[in-house]
């Protein structure tokens, strides 16, 4: 027997889905305005933290396999050599970077690095951005010599697996003190960089260290960089540097001796549709006055050589950005490289290398990179000295992760 | 006495340089129209690329794009007026 139920059953229930909708709707609304007001509150928070204090933390890691093969030839006998390692020994490196922002100001940098060097510091400094185009800077800083260093050597903005041969090298990080700035100049734009440093110390061999904090001698070494943008939309640099100061510890044989370096770089980037064109190049001028160095055989006697070190590359990337979405995430990459360092000294060698290369970035600052390298390295060492090495060739392969963070 | 010749040019130039340019640097070097009028982004995607790919604004957050503005003023000498328009067009694209 089917009971009918009253119509006034149908009215009550109608009634409450009625208001359980409206509450629920009030809920939703009431929800939204909240979560908004949150949000707000929890991006003005992260905005404006009470006080000047402004620390961050970012960095970089490199990680990677190599694989080498390395052919000697010294007076005819060929050597032959295979190695393999993961960590990709040359170009390993873990670097937290600590900025530490006081206002609008002053800034505080520090790179610690671990690397297969162990455990370093690549800068740690101070900079005070005293007016629109000038920045003082103090501590232990990458001198403005070419922009590879400054610039350009992270794993992860290097189009390859590998630094060019003797462009770091040449580059010194110093204590000292900057001043540097970019300025408008109509439709172009220039930089400069100026700093003075306690300067490098020439040792035994003819070569040279820095980095240290107390002078050798009572001279500073000056080193500066020009750059000039020509083109309203940045796309080239072109700058020019130069690096003067004494080396010699003060009260030695040394004493007088002395270093100029100059360079000259290029950076040129620009998008002919669908392809982003990187050209980047640098040229590096080492000249050392020439010294008595002591025989290393018999240090009362000395030998000399003309103390002169050139290195430079050109670079060219290729990434097709006006391509699909899988595409446009590949760069082709290709560098030649030289390196001479002093004939007839210790040292002496002709070098050269090709490097080719292909990477995938799996985001704005996250590469694989896949490198090729054939180096070429010819002994111009004394034989006098027993320094001589012969020729080396060798065929290298990178597979290296890179990561910004 | 050539030596200390050398020297001393090089002392006269340097501070001839610097002089010129803590000049120019404080007074400041005008922008043309044109440049003055481009945009955060415009400027985002011309002045980024020349060292490294274009970052996404919601790498970092608005507090940390102003430090990391500052670093790079001083890494690629980008000039302030650029840093300040770089920085606001990521803040508000966040």
């Amino acid at each position: 027997m089917k009971t009918q139920l009253p119509a006034k059953y149908f009215q009550l229930l109608f009634l409450v889905l009625m208001v359980a909708i409206n509450l629920s709707a009030q809920d939703n609304a009431a929800d939204s305005v909240l979560n908004e007001r949150l949000s707000a509150i929890e991006k003005d928070i992260h905005y404006n933290k009470p006080g000047q204090e402004h620390f961050l933390i970012t960095g970089l890691a490199t990680v990677g396999f190599s694989a080498q093969k390395i052919n000697n030839t010294v007076d005819g006998f060929t050597t032959r050599e295979k190695t393999n390692s993961l960590g990709d020994v040359d170009h390993f490196e873990f670097s937290p970077m600590l900025l530490w922002r006081h206002g609008q100001k002053l800034l505080m940098e520090f790179e610690p690095s671990f690397s297969d060097n162990g455990l370093g510091v690549n800068w740690a400094d101070i900079s005070y951005f005293a007016a629109p185009g000038l920045i003082l800077r103090a501590g232990y800083l990458v001198l403005p010599f070419g922009t590879y260093s400054k610039r350009l050597a992270a794993g992860w903005i290097d189009k390859l697996a590998t630094d060019p041969m003797g462009i770091a090298d040449m580059t010194p990080t110093d204590y000292g003190i900057e001043m540097e700035g970019g300025l408008p100049l109509g439709k172009m734009k220039m930089n400069y960089d100026i700093a003075l440093s306690n300067g490098s110390q020439l040792m035994n061999d003819g070569t040279i260290s820095s980095g240290d904090i107390t002078d050798n001698n009572t001279n500073k070494t000056l080193t500066a960089r020009l750059g000039w943008l020509p083109f309203s939309n940045s796309t080239l640099e072109l700058g020019i540097s130069g690096m003067f100061g004494k080396l010699g510890d003060a009260g030695t044989p040394f004493a007088n001796a002395s270093g100029k370096m100059y360079a000259a770089d290029l950076n040129y980037v620009n998008t002919f549709q669908p392809v982003l064109v990187n050209i980047k190049s640098q040229f590096n001028f080492q000249d050392i006055t020439g010294e008595p160095y002591p025989d290393p055989r018999d240090p009362s006697q000395t030998y000399s050589f003309k103390n002169h070190t050139s290195s430079s590359f050109i670079q060219c990337a290729l990434r097709p950005t006006g391509a699909g979405k899988l595409i446009r995430n590949f760069e082709l990459a290709g560098r030649y490289t030289h390196f001479d360092t002093p004939a007839n000294s210790l040292f002496g060698s002709r070098q050269s290398s090709v490097a080719a290369g292909l990477n995938y970035w799996l985001s704005w600052r996250s590469v694989v990179k896949l490198t090729y390298e054939a180096y070429k390295g010819k002994s111009t060492a004394s034989k006098f000295l027993d320094a001589y090495t012969g020729l080396t060739k060798t065929s290298a392969l990178y597979l290296q992760f890179a990561i910004q963070l | 006495m050539k030596k200390i010749k050398t020297l001393t040019n090089i002392t006269a130039i340097a501070i001839v340089v610097v002089l010129l340019v803590s000049y120019f640097s404080i007074q400041g070097c005008a922008a043309s129209k044109d440049i003055a009028m481009k945009s955060g982004a415009q400027l985002w995607a011309e002045n980024c690329q020349r060292c490294h790919n274009t970052p996404s604004p919601s790498s970092y957050s608005p507090e940390q794009w102003e430090t990391i503005g500052l670093h790079m003023q001083s890494r690629a000498l980008i000039t302030a007026a650029e840093r300040e328009k770089i920085v606001s067009f990521l803040k508000n694209s966040q």
